[in-house]
């Protein structure tokens, strides 16, 4: 079945904390993100409370098959502030249970046909990838994001610095939805 | 950023040094002239005031800038910001300006390739990386970067705002270990 058909996005409730926490404490799902797991449920609540329900554009990804809209993942998109208004940064993480069946890809192309209206100052989405995250690297280009080049040594994760490939996607390009 | 058309290396004596407010009379050469302020983010100073106050509230109280001097003299400035926040303090973004009347001699050129030695040895070993983002229209100040041992890593699609145009920028980078011997 398309699993574009299967996703749902939605902001976050505080009610989301206990699925919220199995992926946001979990090594493996965490392992490319910049931040380290969350490992009890309180911080998972001033997680929720003071980053992710004020946030100006954070979805929680949930299957429209399961009753309960339980939160599996979210996309992040974060715009900047001042000169860097017209840019906004994606991230993205999903349950590692639900990897390869192509639901951030679903969920990545929903939130990008949405997004522009959204945050209307917002011209250019952007991600950076490592180098050695391939499967995400498939994840942008199959939701139309076009790669610009490669930042040496652009910035640390997890204490180690990086190279990261740079990804783009304009209000303007043509987008598959 | 500026231009430069000659291949020719610079003949009188490039050095940095701060800038003071006593130099204003020199600054005001460039920071009041539309082709340097072209592709930054300020408008040209109009009158001494003014460049005064640009001076006291935002070149003397910037982290690392330093004035570009030709014979001692400034004739444009040169500065790295660097990310206050944690993870990105591996890396500075580099700028500068030099006045029209000394364009195409190689000073920019010579004046980004002494700074970026400065700055790695200053906030090294944390600082690995000086990066140039430069607007694709902006051939003149490309050509500064790849003289100065810069390397492109690519064209980033309507990355910045400038003056309410929406501009294309091309990426450049140095590393330490481009720089320093092995």
């Amino acid at each position: 079945m398309d699993p574009t058909s299967r996703i749902t996005l939605r902001p976050f409730k505080l009610t989301d904390v206990d699925d919220f926490l199995k992926y946001a404490g979990d090594e493996t799902a965490t392992r490319h993100m910049r931040w380290n797991p969350i490992t009890s449920r309180e911080e998972a609540l001033t997680h929720l409370e003071t980053v992710a329900i004020p946030h100006p554009w954070r979805r929680s990804i949930g299957l429209l098959d399961d009753d309960e809209d339980r939160s599996i993942g979210y996309i992040s998109i974060f715009p900047g502030s001042g000169d860097d208004r017209s840019r906004a940064n994606v991230g993205y993480i999903l349950a590692a249970e639900y990897w390869g069946q192509g639901i951030v890809t679903a969920a990545l192309r929903i939130a990008v046909s949405t997004v522009f209206a959204d945050l209307p100052e917002v011209v250019r989405l952007q991600a950076l990838v490592e180098v050695e995250h391939r499967a995400s690297q498939r994840v942008l280009e199959k939701a139309g994001f076009l790669r610009e080049g490669l930042l040496r040594k652009y910035g640390y994760c997890k204490g180690e610095i990086r190279d990261l490939f740079i990804y783009s996607l304009l209000s303007t390009d043509q987008r598959r939805i | 950023m500026d231009p430069e058309t000659a291949n020719g290396t610079v003949s009188e004596t490039v050095t940095l040094r701060r800038l003071e407010v006593s130099d204003v009379d020199d600054f005001m050469v460039w920071a009041g002239d539309e082709r340097v302020a072209k592709f930054c983010t300020w408008e040209p100073c109009t009158n001494k005031d003014q460049a005064l106050d640009f001076i006291k509230s935002r070149v003397i109280t910037h982290p690392w800038l330093r004035a570009i001097c030709l014979e001692g003299r400034p004739i444009g400035t040169i500065l790295m910001t660097r990310d206050s926040g944690g993870g990105d303090a591996c890396r500075a973004e580099i700028g500068y300006h030099v006045a029209w009347q000394h364009w195409g001699k190689g000073i920019a050129t010579a004046a980004v390739k002494m700074a970026v030695k400065e700055v790695f040895a200053e906030w090294g070993p944390q600082l690995e990386r000086v990066e140039g983002l430069v607007d694709a229209e902006n051939v003149g100040s490309q050509r500064v970067l790849e003289k100065a041992g810069f390397c492109r890593e690519g064209l980033l699609r309507k990355y910045f705002v400038l003056k309410g145009r929406t501009c294309d920028m091309v990426m450049f980078s140095i590393l330490a270990t481009d720089v320093l011997p092995c």
